[in-house]
């Protein structure tokens, strides 16, 4: 190893250090600490009040049926989808491709309040329908309950699991099957005896990461959780710091630690299984063409199925927004309320100064955030994948540190650490917490990208007598764009919509637009959270497409294209 | 410039194991010469090349290109590799995707800051040398693996560097392409006259490119010399097995004559080239197919060895042929239109001084 490799390892080990592991440190000694102004006494104090609460044991059954039914739902679902998708031979397969990243676009919240818009007892839109359709006296459906909130969050969560079944079932040894179709096992059969048993360990993982996504979730628990009084850990946490009298950091800090050895207890057995399907795939990666099933009668009732799934994850929240947007309070969709409309709401909103100033602080986080948070992901990605020495395994290991950590118990750990500095209750808490917490999620992409730039790509830059600040701008850097443009889309996004970090550490002043949204959902004022909610999807979408089509012009070889096209005629002949 | 290696060691530790990638390394590379480290894989030479060109540092050693020190461990120099002015050609090549020819081939001049007209001319200039004119706006992911090749080699000549190191550069083409190529690089290297390093596990591309060879293995250079030495006049029972096809016999002297070197082995008495060995060396004959003869030839200086053939192969140009003399399967090469037959007894001749004995 190179001394400017050392240097640059040991520099992010203490830049990571300081943004991933002092949190969690801070969040441990929180734990067996008084208040956050006497810090440091040694207590149990916190633990006995969190294990001694009355409310636990049912937060925790709430937790336990929440998460594996979200998890559970989310993965049957992303089966169904990715075995449709890369099998059969249903038509419209740039649905599932849509599907996948959809929900990236509509933050969860958002997602949550326009289920509720529909379904909550007192006037949700649906609710209301069928009781004057069917003359009914109560509401029949009650999104504000547990089985609610498992279905919500299970339809978010199964993108993730998607995206990690689908790959596994596309690149599946073709052979495998048929061997199992020539002894006459017909496909079903060899879809319960042969696919789904070999596909196991990526279907595992895909179920994990929904459970440890679903017990990071407060967006879902906030809006259709804690109206009806049903507290899982995440909103446990949040009544702790915010609806008691005092905010209680200390417990808040205990409950976090149970969570915390759940996630990280998860995330081992993720590993475990990830790593068993990695050697699935390289078995299967020499680009064998799955067989595809001829779907005959069941064709037209799946597609209608997709199309379905499709409606209600896209463009069912987004017409509820917008309805509600326009109506002056909630009423069921007819003469009344067509006449009813205008654009008030909208007027309200982009006048309300709290939600301006949501709306620029957010914006601020998710433009620097991510310039920053890519800027960070690129250099450690850089060490880690380069560098292979024990010093970049660390980096990799506290780097990735918070991949495992519901941004809500990272949130209580960073109120740990950052009361004790100046950037409390600025927006550069709100920034670094992003940052740190998201770090995971701008390096992935990137150490993809480095793995695919061969290490002599570099290596002859310095034979050739460029230093290494030249090497890293002239060959490195633009080899990278396209990771770049992935992670910047992914951390803008994510710091765009950020929720549960926000939750704790947001204060008057550094209001971000998910908070906001989660104020108006409070406050019942649907018709502003609805206009909040759009500009908010707006921006997303503009911001994506717009990075996506940046990216596409500076990829490398592509401006030079165009010049020479006449000439590379003739080079078929001697290539 | 000539390059002075001394002591030179590297180790790598991978899973728990240390693996002495160079174990002690002394060579001396002439001026202006072309010298080939040859050897099977795995046994260092890229390694070793890593270290000339400052992308690995070594563990111990010291090495010296012309005047400079560029590495030593005791002196505690270290020169980067940005520093040491060198060419490379890369296995992989190297090509950068995100640029054109030019910019590739114009790379090592614009990070000496050169003016942009001599840049283009230098360009222009070294294209034509390795017969790329008017590819200078090609992007280079539209390149054969010939052209790949081409633009590779004019990136490290293009500063005209004083040493050039090559690292396996015909291994990614295929058969055909690689021997043309073999003889355009032989070419440019003679007209260039610059020292070249050039590293490869392929005894023809040694034996047709180099003015000195080394042989390489586990970490050691084994034997130094001209292809002709290394081929005919090998010390190492090693040098002379991976240099080309040999029958390996072992060998134990009976008699040191006038002159030639008597004998004995599993297939008989053998006179042999002299050559003198310390006692206890344990000695192998080496006979090369090429050299062996069918049919009868008197004479004092040729051996005879009678035999059965057991086997004939036809591979085109030859018939590999192998011949049991004694229980021992000796290779060797008929004609293609030959008379001969499986099972036929025939009498091999093979020449004193094209029997070598060599140590194991
Ligand atoms: N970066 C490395 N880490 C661990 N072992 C290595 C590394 N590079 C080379 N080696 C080992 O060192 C030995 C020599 O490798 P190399 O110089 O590449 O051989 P060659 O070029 O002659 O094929 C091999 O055993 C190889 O496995
Ligand atoms: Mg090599």
């Amino acid at each position: 190893m190179l001394k400017r490799e050392r240097n640059l390892t040991y520099a992010l080990i203490v830049l990571v250090s300081l943004l991933t592991v002092a949190p969690v440190l801070m969040l441990v000694m929180g734990s067996f600490s008084n208040s956050l102004h006497s810090f440091g006494n040694f207590t149990l104090k916190k633990y006995i009040s969190v294990y001694t609460d009355p409310m636990l044991f049912s937060v925790l059954g709430n937790t336990a049926i929440f998460v594996v039914g979200s998890a559970a739902f989310a993965t049957i679902l992303a089966l169904f989808l990715a075995y449709l998708n890369t099998r059969t031979d249903i038509p419209f397969k740039f649905l599932f491709k849509v599907l996948s990243v959809m929900p990236m676009m509509i933050p969860h919240v958002l997602f949550g309040v326009s289920w509720a818009l529909l379904l909550n007892p007192s006037n949700g839109i649906l609710n209301m329908w069928l009781m004057r359709a069917f003359s009914l006296s109560s509401a029949p459906f009650n999104i504000y309950s547990l089985p609610g909130m498992v279905l919500v969050e299970g339809l978010l969560d199964m993108p993730i699991a998607y995206l990690i079944i689908a790959p596994a079932m596309g690149s599946f040894d073709a052979s495998l099957e048929e061997s199992s179709r020539v002894f006459k096992s017909g496909p079903v059969k060899t879809l319960m005896r042969i696919t789904l048993p070999i596909l196991r360990p990526a279907i595992m993982a895909a179920f994990i990461l929904c459970i440890v996504r679903a017990l990071a979730s407060f967006g879902v628990p906030s809006v259709l959780g804690m109206p009806g009084r049903v507290y899982v850990l995440s909103t446990f946490i949040y009544r702790v710091i915010t609806v008691s009298l005092i905010a209680d950091y200390g417990k808040a800090a205990a409950i976090g630690m149970s969570i915390l050895v759940i996630s990280v207890g998860l995330i081992y057995v993720y590993r475990y299984f990830t790593r068993a399907s990695d050697k699935f795939v390289t078995v299967s990666s020499r680009g064998f063409k799955p067989s595809v099933v001829q779907l005959r009668k069941g064709k037209i009732p799946l597609f209608i199925i997709l199309l379905l799934i499709s409606f209600i994850l896209i463009v069912l929240p987004v017409l509820v927004l917008l309805y509600t947007s326009l109506v002056p309070y909630v009423m069921v969709p007819g003469k009344q309320a067509f006449a009813a409309m205008s654009l008030q709401n909208w007027r309200v909103v982009i006048k309300d100064p709290i939600s301006l100033r949501s709306l620029k602080n957010s914006l601020f986080l998710c433009l620097v955030g991510a310039t920053v948070g890519t800027f960070l992901s690129v250099l450690v990605a850089y060490v880690i994948v380069k560098i292979k020495s024990k010093a970049s395994g660390f980096l990799e290991s506290i780097s990735f540190l918070s991949f495992s950590f519901p941004g809500i118990v990272i949130g209580i750990g960073f109120m740990w650490y950052f009361v004790r500095t100046p950037i409390y209750a600025t927006i550069w808490a709100l920034f670094f917490s992003y940052v740190a917490t998201y770090l995971p999620y701008g390096i992935r992409p990137m150490t993809s990208a480095f793995v695919q730039i061969h290490g002599s790509l570099e290596e002859s830059s310095l034979v050739c007598g460029a230093s290494f600040a030249t090497t890293m701008r002239r060959i490195v850097i633009p080899l990278l764009v396209p990771g770049i443009v992935s992670s910047w889309v992914l951390l803008a996004t994510m710091f765009f919509r950020e929720l549960s970090l926000s939750a704790v550490l947001s204060r008057p002043g550094t209001e971000v637009l998910a908070i906001q949204i989660l104020r108006f959902s409070e406050d019942g004022q649907w018709g502003r959270l609805s206009a909040l909610g759009l500009i908010m999807i707006a921006i997303s979408i503009i911001m994506v497409a717009g990075v996506n089509i940046l990216g596409a012009r500076f990829k490398p070889g592509e401006v030079r294209e165009k010049r020479v096209k006449v000439e590379s005629q003739p080079l078929k002949a001697t290539s | 410039m000539e390059i002075k290696i001394r002591g030179l060691k590297k180790r790598y530790y991978s899973e728990g194991k240390v693996i002495n990638a160079l174990d002690g390394v002394d060579l001396d590379i002439e001026a202006n010469k072309i010298f080939t480290l040859l050897g099977p894989s795995g046994c260092g030479k890229t390694t070793l090349l890593r270290c000339i060109v400052g992308l690995e540092t070594p563990d111990e050693g010291e090495i010296q290109i012309g005047d400079t020190i560029v590495w030593s461990k005791e002196k505690g120099i270290y020169v980067p590799t940005e520093k040491r002015q060198l060419g490379m050609v890369f296995q992989t090549y190297a090509i950068w995707p995100h640029m054109n020819v030019f910019n590739n081939v114009a790379y090592p001049l614009q990070n000496m800051k050169l003016p942009k007209a001599e840049i283009a001319a230098r360009v222009a200039k070294t294209l034509k040398f390795v017969q790329l004119e008017g590819f200078e706006s090609r992007p280079s992911t539209r390149l054969s693996g010939g052209q790949q090749q081409r633009v590779a080699l004019a990136r490290a000549l293009v500063a005209e560097p004083k040493v050039i190191l090559f690292d396996e550069p015909l291994s990614n083409l295929d058969a055909k392409l690689r021997e043309e190529t073999r003889k355009e690089l032989k070419t440019f290297l003679g007209d260039l006259g610059i020292t070249a390093v050039y590293v490869t596990h392929d005894r023809v591309e040694a034996l047709a490119l180099s003015d000195t060879i080394g042989v390489m293995n586990a970490g050691h250079i084994v034997e130094l010399g001209s292809p002709k030495k290394i081929y005919f006049d090998a010390d190492h029972q090693f040098v002379a097995d991976f240099i080309g096809r040999a029958n390996l016999i072992p060998a134990t002297i009976t008699e040191q004559g006038e002159a030639y070197t008597f004998v004995d082995t599993a297939v008989g008495p053998i006179r042999c080239q002299k050559r003198s060995f310390a006692p206890d060396d344990e000695l192998v004959l080496c006979l090369r197919p090429e050299f062996i003869e069918f049919g009868k030839v008197e004479g004092d200086d040729v051996n005879h060895l009678d035999g059965t053939i057991s086997q004939m192969s036809f591979v085109g140009e030859m018939y590999e042929t192998e011949v049991d003399v004694n229980g021992i399967r000796i290779m060797t090469k008929l004609d293609p239109m030959t008379r001969y037959n499986e099972g036929d007894r025939v009498t091999l001749n093979v020449k004193a001084e094209q029997c070598l004995l060599v140590s194991k």
